[in-house]
């Protein structure tokens, strides 16, 4: 989650790398109680949420969402 | 002390390394957040178990039969195997992995679930895809984005692999804001 973007520079992302059509949605927030069922997570590190994430953004932490876009028909992308 | 994690080797190491230490999924927890149960009964249950994303971006993708998919991030197979019932054997699934081990467990749950002989999982990095331009309909992955430390080489190179009018459907988390220092900088939050 450390690497997770905004959603505004996740859009600006995926133009930047030629896409068009880029869609956001299915916004579903994430609590640390939620992040705990991943064993990728240490408990260490799900304490440290607990202890310097403020107490009313612990139900929302992140927020999964889907994120569509399109490779135009003609046209390069940032890699030409 | 969290440690800085300014460079890309030591974030990539760090990932990899949550993601190889790992020997057991989330028991299905995960897998019942976000599938429906008509997609849950679709699945093999090693694929259940070791379902550690963060949506359902096959739902989105309105696949059809015969196209061909890329799955950048493929883990356990969960994905791969959605998209390879909706493709069918007319289509062509391409599950990319970073672990060797995550593929092979990937291999095994594709062969339980019938659809290996459309279905392939491959060790790669989303940096560099081991695939030709213009060789993919759709791509699609999950939770997986947010692992790279080079997000816009990451999505230069899917831009790549799909043909022009290909279309992505990635499930992913994003934050508003900041996390405080201590969880940006540990490795263990970047790795999930």
């Amino acid at each position: 989650m450390a690497g997770a973007l905004a959603e505004r520079v996740f859009a600006e992302k995926l133009q930047g790398a030629g896409f068009t059509d880029v869609w956001i949605g299915g916004h579903r927030p994430s609590s640390i109680d939620e992040t705990a069922d991943y064993p990728l997570f240490t408990d260490e590190v799900i304490e440290l949420m607990r202890r310097t994430i403020p107490p009313e953004r612990h139900d929302h932490v992140t927020t999964g969402v889907i994120v569509k876009a399109r490779k135009p028909e003609h046209g390069s992308g940032a890699l030409g | 002390m969290a440690r800085d994690l300014m460079f890309q080797d030591e974030i990539k190491d760090a990932v990899r390394g949550a993601y190889a230490g790992i020997v057991t999924g989330a028991g299905e927890r995960v897998a019942r957040r976000f599938y429906s149960e008509d997609e849950l009964a679709e699945l093999p249950a090693g694929a259940l178990a070791w379902a550690l994303g963060v949506g359902d971006p096959v739902r989105y993708a309105l696949l059809q039969p015969g196209e061909s998919v890329l799955d950048v991030g493929s883990g356990g197979g969960i994905d791969s195997i959605l998209a390879a019932r909706r493709v069918g054997a007319s289509g062509r699934v391409v599950g990319l992995d970073v672990l060797q081990q995550m593929s092979e467990r990937a291999r095994t749950h594709a062969s339980e679930a019938g659809v290996d002989p459309w279905t392939e999982f491959r060790q790669g990095e989303m940096e560099d895809i081991p695939l030709e331009d213009g060789s993919i309909d759709v791509v699609i992955s999950n939770g997986v984005l947010n692992l790279s430390a080079r997000k816009s080489r990451a999505l230069a190179e899917i831009f790549r692999v799909l043909k022009p009018g290909g279309r992505v459907s990635m499930a992913d988390l994003t934050v508003e804001g900041e996390l405080p220092p201590e969880i940006a900088n540990d490795q263990s939050a970047w790795a999930g």
